[in-house]
């Protein structure tokens, strides 16, 4: 059995490096003809954005054909990365996360667009400022997600809680909220909220609200979150992290099927449900509020963006620049924003946009939840991220489930990331 | 005449050599296919790992020779003391516990019983279910507040069930107990054949001679069996220091790092982290202990046969 995992993976890595040598023999096309640009990106048939923004492109540049590479999404910074190092000239790449984003760009596999991020407003593109390589860009920002409160609406009818309330909610307020909004028992029970297993949901809220550093290395300032989020577990208004981790629970399960009132999760969510609402998979009616905060009047909020880079051994730099500044237009953030997704440039008149899709909430709460106040990257660039994180979501799990104290747990990830990381 | 008889003489000399190269080259294509995907897909990528254990790489950048850090690096990382600890426990677990079930069936299913065949695949089933399955299925059983098991346990007046695969102390027995309930079958079906061979005769005179059933299995039915245990030792080892799959599913090597075994690691390290020198190295320390624990078990073998 296990013989055999070795040797198809093996298999894989052989296969990818194969073909990732033969996409060598590409010759330069002649500047003003018919071009091709190859776009690497992930799951074509299921991930909407693609193919808006490729139809997009198209239309408004007859003279270039967009061929996308398509990937499975688990296995897309592995692929790409293996691309890259077999001399691969597929033009444009799409930057999944940051931390993969900081390590193509360092090591000088993609192509500086320093001049074209600096015609962008920062003030209205959110996620450019991730970025920035000490005054270098290399990728431009087409898409943001950040964490918002998806509510249902008709159990906080049921409950007489009007919707207005969650407009301007603290912590405090989300946990009486969410304990009034719990009821019944065993298998008919429904949560007053569900928070997903992700440590992020905790530590990155409270990373971005208190201003912590998540990879300093001191982490007192998880405290509170951490706190307020095992009290709600211990009260039976949360599923219990142990139960929602071994059945391995999905948090659209959990709220498509009013399972949970109240839900902090990423602004994708959005484009899921009007998807499952459309084919008829969902009769959940949904609404989206501010993520809670520490303080009231603030709207801070935490989030990643994607983008798009050009690779240094393309071809057709000119044409691919041409796509992924599309992507980041006004025209691409359109189009985005039109399959239900969140685009990077977030002007009134994209919001309009947005807003005025079917299914999509009208009212003013999630005209604020869109519009946040500040967004702060998720998970911090750095050549460590990747290890701290693991460490993070070790400790996160045994504080979860009861098996160290939080105080041990907090002292414990200390300890690890200052140890163990160097 | 003399012509002749050397013509006669010398004809099958010269042949034969050439008859005999020429059945060589046939042998060497009979297994060239299967020798070349050995090579391309398990020896050049172990002697690659080899190398690479003495390598700085990224899969990117050019390889940097680093000599032994590779190797310190793991000596002073706590994960991997954690990993190899976690990796004992599951192997002193599995191998024993499978043994002793695996026998135990294939004694019991020998015998002249009703629908013994349908015992015999029940038992053979799960060997041959995905793995995934097998642990999502677990995963449900033991869950925590709502799961079978534990629902059991408070029926029979257990207040406080264990939290299983949520819990640091019983997360590594929840694992060993699935994986135990996979692979007893497999092992069964190689006692019971061994339980074939052994004559009829040697029970027929035990029992003659007044041995009791027990005396019998003891004294007839395990020695009569050692070759068979020591294949179905050597493989179970092997197999339990090389356990992914199913602790990936269960428990992904939590709760923290409670079931984190060293496959898991170099997993990490390597396809995850994309350090793999490191996890070359790693998967070179295993390989040593796997090669030692299998070459003392020959030992002993030996010296017991003689």
């Amino acid at each position: 059995m296990k013989r055999h995992l070795i040797s198809t993976l093996a298999a894989t890595a052989a296969l990818a490096l194969l073909t990732a040598c033969g996409g060598g023999g590409d010759a330069g096309q002649a500047a003003d003809g018919p071009q091709t640009i190859k776009v690497a990106l992930w799951n074509y048939a299921t991930t909407p954005e693609f193919k808006a923004l490729i139809d997009g492109f198209q239309s408004a540049n007859p003279d270039i054909k967009v061929e996308p590479v398509d990937i499975l999404a688990d296995d897309y910074p592995q692929k790409v990365t293996t691309m890259l190092a077999g001399g691969d000239t597929t033009d444009v790449l799409t930057m999944k996360n940051v931390i993969d984003y900081s390590r193509f760009a360092t090591r000088g596999q993609l192509l500086p667009l320093t001049d074209e991020a600096k015609k962008l407003d920062p003030a209205q593109y959110s996620g450019l400022n991730a970025y920035d390589l000490e005054g270098k860009y290399f990728a431009l920002p087409y898409r943001q997600d950040f964490w918002v409160l998806y509510y249902n609406k008709t159990l906080l009818k049921q409950a007489g809680v009007p919707e207005s309330k969650l407009q301007n909610l603290t912590w405090t307020d989300y946990a009486t909220l969410a304990k009034s909004l719990t009821k019944g028992d065993g298998a008919s029970k429904v949560y007053g909220a569900y928070q997903h297993t992700w440590r992020s949901v905790v530590e990155a809220t409270a990373a971005a609200q208190t201003g912590g550093n998540l990879l300093g290395g001191d982490y007192g300032f998880f405290k509170d979150q951490y706190q307020l989020t095992l009290d709600l577990q211990k009260d039976g208004v949360l599923m219990p992290w142990a139960t929602a981790r071994s059945q391995k629970i999905t948090y659209n399960t959990m709220f498509s099927t009013g399972k949970a009132a109240l839900m902090p999760m990423g602004t994708w969510y959005a484009a899921t449900l009007l998807a499952d609402v459309k084919a008829g998979k969902t009769k959940v009616e949904w609404g989206v509020a501010p993520l809670p905060q520490r303080e009231s009047g603030k709207a801070t909020t935490f989030g990643s963006p994607t983008a798009f880079a050009v690779n240094k051994n393309s071809k057709h730099t000119d044409a691919a620049k041409k796509f992924v500044e599309y992507a980041a237009s006004e025209a691409g953030a359109t189009a985005v924003a039109k399959v239900g997704v969140t685009p990077s440039l977030q002007s009134q008149k994209i919001l309009d946009t947005y807003f005025g899709l079917p299914g999509v909430p009208q009212d003013e709460v999630a005209k604020k939840a869109f519009k946040p106040g500040e967004v702060v990257l998720e998970m911090p660039v750095s050549d460590k991220s990747a290890d701290i994180d693991q460490i993070l979501t070790e400790e996160h799990e045994l504080i979860m489930t009861g098996q160290k104290s939080l105080d041990a747990g907090l002292s414990e990830m200390s300890k690890r990331v200052k140890n163990e990381v160097g | 005449m003399a012509e002749q008889v050397a013509a006669r003489v010398s004809t099958p000399a010269r042949a034969r050599p050439r008859r005999r190269r020429s059945s060589t080259w046939v042998g060497w294509s009979f297994i060239l296919p299967n020798f070349l995907g050995f090579a391309t897909l398990t020896l050049v990528p172990v002697l690659a790992s080899l190398a690479l254990s003495f390598l700085d790489w990224d899969s990117y950048s050019t390889p940097r020779w680093v000599g032994l850090a590779n190797f310190e690096r793991m000596i002073h990382n706590e994960t991997f003391w954690t990993a190899l600890r976690n990796t004992a426990y599951y192997a002193v677990g599995h191998v024993p516990l499978t043994l002793v079930a695996a026998l135990g069936f294939a004694v019991l299913l020998n015998q002249k019983l009703r629908a013994v065949r349908f015992f015999r695949t029940a038992l053979f089933f799960p060997y041959i279910t995905s793995l995934v399955a097998v642990a999502v299925v677990w995963n449900m059983l033991l869950s925590p507040d709502l799961g079978p098991v534990n629902q059991l346990l408070r029926a029979i007046g257990v207040d406080n069930p264990p939290g299983w695969t949520t819990s640091t102390t019983w997360a590594m027995p929840a694992v060993i107990m699935a994986s135990v309930w996979r692979d007893l079958g497999y092992y069964m079906i190689l006692y019971l054949a061994g339980l074939q061979t052994i004559p009829a005769e040697l029970y027929e005179a035990a029992q003659v001679d007044g041995a009791s059933g027990w005396q019998r299995f003891w004294h007839i039915t395990v020695p009569s069996l050692r070759p068979t245990t020591f294949f179905v030792l050597i493989m179970l080892t092997i197999s339990s220091f090389k356990v992914f799959d199913l602790v990936q599913v269960m428990t992904e090597g939590g709760p923290g790092r409670a079931t984190l075994v060293l496959s898991q690691v170099i997993f990490r390290e390597g396809i995850t982290q994309g350090r793999f020198g490191y996890s070359s190295a790693i998967s070179m320390v295993l390989f040593v202990i796997v090669l030692t624990v299998t070459l003392v078990q020959f030992r002993l073998q030996r010296r017991s046969e003689r």
